[in-house]
């Protein structure tokens, strides 16, 4: 197979030589594009996201996989999904996350007692919600770290945590004696 | 692992000619002191029923082909063993080494030649010119097969379950299963943490009736407080009513036991297991000094589980040992020197007391501990040679003991320290002297001495040092306190009941000021102006070659013995 070979002619006409048509013909687009972007309406082509102005909703622009502050979701009766399990404080490479462990008294038996995400030391990589084995922390809040003025203020509690997060869809105790008809769907290992 | 460094009576070098009875022993210990004592052969921990493959000599032994390679076993052992020493671990679950047999998990069935079943390795005794196979299609289809049942009603509560990442039915399952699951049906439903005995919650859900736990009480206790109740999936491991588990070895059953199901109070959701760092050292919570792992993290101490050790404690150890890692806790931990009840300079702290101690014709009292260690007492007993002092010897209070492997004698070195101080008169004596101001000054080796009012309101007039690890009323009545390292942070070596020599190994670095109270020693005799008697290490290393243990002197000479281990790392526990 032969490639194609574009020949560039090096010759320079009388046109080429004087440069101002050339330097005409650019300001000519920049004009067009100056008097496209701001005359008319819906701002043109730009794609700049006007990021931090009221009317914009800056969620919208984000991936649904996009990694934010984290939150703490809860279960059926309010109380937190978290089991303490240590599996994201294991596996955070920052080691930023601070769990410590207490009996529950009820069936669910262990949660944390405290759970403390120094938002600081956190490198936004997102191992923590690949490893909870039980869908108690997510980054999907879609909100970046707000800027704080003291180190305590970006160290979150499991009261803060748990503030952004809301009940999770994950079914409690898995799918029960059901799962043969749902898994497959999930995970297409199980079809074999 | 059996400790081959503790020699036994039979591998022992020529002895040393034994020591005088204690009464009439002169006082004159060097920088070389012995503690060396003639061993006891007579007292055998709890040991197995189960013979180990390798061979002994003087025993019969057979020749076995495993997996192709002949390998040369004692008679009368199993082929589960005879498969280790060939280099097969061949997945088990009720199989203990130190306990019967029972072979009711079938997780170790093996294919042997000229037999049509597949045969459980722990029960089948090794014969001569036998052909084993451990890992062809059938035995690896029967083996997968097998923990699918067993998985079949295992809750599979991992993340809340203590024994997550030291599991054996995890490791197995990873090993050997390792397939998404097919059961559709409710699993059957148990009684979940339960509360069974003293030390011991039960999870009836997520034990896999092994029977481990029921053997253990019946064979080493023997008490058999734990039953199964109910047949066939409904079968469960409980207690009878009004009959828990209290016996002084209950703790055993949570490092046997193969899964979650018997977890300790003590350790329940403390750490996860895989965040534990494992030193090997001694327990110091009695005579007997069990080979124990100390587990422990960002210099905090978790638990104490016992170390295999053939010659001392077999595979167990007592409820009351595992509990002396309370004694490390980080609060009560004395960091830095105290001089009349203020904090000073560790230097500053010697000096003074080297300079009170020093006074011409002082009447001087030192008082060795039998809970220290050798080097500690070696230390103390050339202190008390140079200065002329008075030796007294202290110990805890005796407590229970019984013929499994707990010692009336509470103190770790009681024989060491008896030697190394000589003819020394004991705590009733000095407590009498103190209160009747007999001493101007005394120095205390640690914490134990337990003192009175009258005592401690005497140790606040005279000069008073101790060399304490942790605050105690004895530190708290003397004039000038040394922060010395605790028995987690020492190099050092104890001689138990036995006389057998065990060893501490240091799970972390003292922090602050603490030192091992054997250089403390030696910064006070230098501080006084007199000659050196050597370091701690020095006389770590003279022990170790006066005892022949190889352990002690790969651990004074090379740092990455002292190394603790990461117990991710490790094998699974049970």
């Amino acid at each position: 197979m032969t490639i194609g070979v574009k020949k560039v002619s090096l010759h320079r006409t009388a046109r080429d030589q004087v440069f101002l048509p050339a330097i005409l013909e650019g300001l000519l687009t920049s004009a067009r594009h100056f008097f496209k972007n701001t005359m008319t309406k819906g701002m043109g082509d730009v794609d700049t996201i006007r990021y931090g102005e009221p009317d914009v909703d800056i969620k919208t622009y984000y991936p649904d996989r996009f990694r934010g502050v984290h939150r703490l979701m809860y279960r059926d009766d309010g109380s937190v999904r978290c089991v303490a399990c240590m599996c994201c404080s294991t596996v955070c490479p920052a080691k930023c996350i601070y769990i410590v462990a207490e009996d529950r008294q009820d069936n669910a038996e262990k949660g944390p007692a405290s759970f403390v995400i120094d938002e600081l030391k956190c490198v936004v990589c997102g191992l923590c919600v690949e490893a909870c084995p039980c869908d108690a922390i997510r980054m999907d809040t879609k909100q970046h770290m707000t800027p704080t003025e003291r180190r305590e203020d970006a160290v979150l509690g499991k009261v803060e945590l748990m503030s952004r997060g809301g009940p999770s869809v994950a079914t409690q105790g898995g799918l029960g004696p059901e799962f043969r008809a749902v898994a497959p769907q999930a995970d297409p290992r199980f079809g074999q | 692992m059996a400790n081959s460094d503790t020699p036994s009576s039979a591998t022992l070098p020529p002895r040393l000619p034994d020591p005088p009875p204690p009464a009439s022993r002169t006082v004159a210990p060097s920088a070389t002191g012995s503690v060396r004592i003639p061993e006891v052969s007579a007292a055998k921990p709890p040991m197995a029923p189960n013979l180990p493959a390798e061979p002994v000599e003087g025993q019969p032994t057979v020749r076995v082909v495993i997996d192709g390679t002949e390998v040369v076993v004692r008679k009368g052992t199993n082929v589960l063993e005879a498969a280790k020493l060939a280099g097969k671990d061949i997945c088990h679950f009720c199989y203990h080494p130190g306990l019967s047999i029972a072979a009711s998990c079938r997780q170790c069935l093996v294919e042997i030649e000229k037999n049509p079943k597949l045969q459980p390795s722990c029960q089948q005794t090794v014969a001569e010119g036998m052909v084993v196979h451990t890992e062809s299609p059938t035995v690896l289809e029967a083996r997968r097969a097998l923990l699918e049942f067993t998985l079949k009603n295992h809750p599979i509560d991992c993340p809340i379950c203590d024994k997550a990442g030291e599991c054996t039915l995890q490791r197995h399952y990873m090993d050997h299963d390792h397939q998404l699951t097919r059961v559709d049906v409710p699993k059957i439903r148990k009684p979940k943490h339960k509360d069974i005995g003293r030390e011991i919650v039960l999870d009836a859900e997520r034990c896999i009736l092994c029977s481990r736990c029921v053997r253990f009480c019946e064979e080493i206790p023997k008490t058999g407080e734990l039953g199964m109740q109910f047949r066939g999936e409904n079968e469960s491991l409980d207690v009878a009513e009004g009959h828990p588990l209290d016996n002084a070895y209950s703790m055993n059953v949570v490092d046997i036991c193969p899964v979650g199901a018997l977890t300790a109070k003590d350790f329940r959701f403390a750490i996860r297991a895989w965040e534990l760092r494992s030193t090997h050292t001694t327990c110091t919570g009695c005579a007997t000094g069990c080979a124990v792992e100390l587990h422990h993290r960002h210099e905090q101490a978790y638990r104490i589980v016992p170390r295999f050790d053939a010659t001392t404690n077999g595979h167990w150890m007592c409820d009351e040992g595992r509990h002396t890692y309370k004694e490390l806790e980080p609060s009560r931990r004395v960091r830095r020197a105290r001089v009349d009840g203020e904090e000073v300079l560790l230097g500053h702290a010697v000096a003074m007391a080297a300079r009170r101690l020093r006074g011409r014709g002082r009447k001087v009292a030192v008082v060795f501990s039998a809970a220290a260690s050798n080097e500690a007492n070696l230390a103390l007993a050339d202190l008390a040679s140079l200065i002329g002092a008075e030796r007294y010897i202290v110990g805890r209070p005796a407590g229970k003991g019984d013929d499994v492997l707990r010692d009336a004698d509470k103190n770790p070195n009681a024989r060491g320290a008896a030697a190394a101080a000589g003819a020394a008169k004991h705590e009733g004596e000095l407590a009498l002297e103190l209160a009747g101001r007999a001493y101007e000054a005394v120095v205390f080796l640690d914490g134990t001495f337990e003192a009175s009012d009258v005592v401690g309101s005497a140790l606040c007039a005279i000069t008073s040092v101790c060399l304490a690890d942790r605050a105690g009323p004895l530190s708290d009545a003397c004039t000038i306190v040394l922060p010395a390292s605790s028995w987690a942070e020492t190099t050092g070596s104890l001689i138990n009941r036995h006389g057998r020599l065990r060893v501490l190994r240091p799970a972390w670095r003292a922090e602050g000021d603490r030192r091992e109270r054997a250089d403390l020693i030696r910064e006070l005799v230098l501080a006084m102006g007199e000659r050196d008697i050597g370091s701690a290490r020095e006389r770590s290393r003279a022990i170790a070659e006066q005892h022949g243990s190889s352990e002690l002197a790969a651990l004074v000479s090379d740092a990455k013995a002292t190394r603790p281990t990461l117990l991710r790392f490790s094998h699974s526990r049970g």
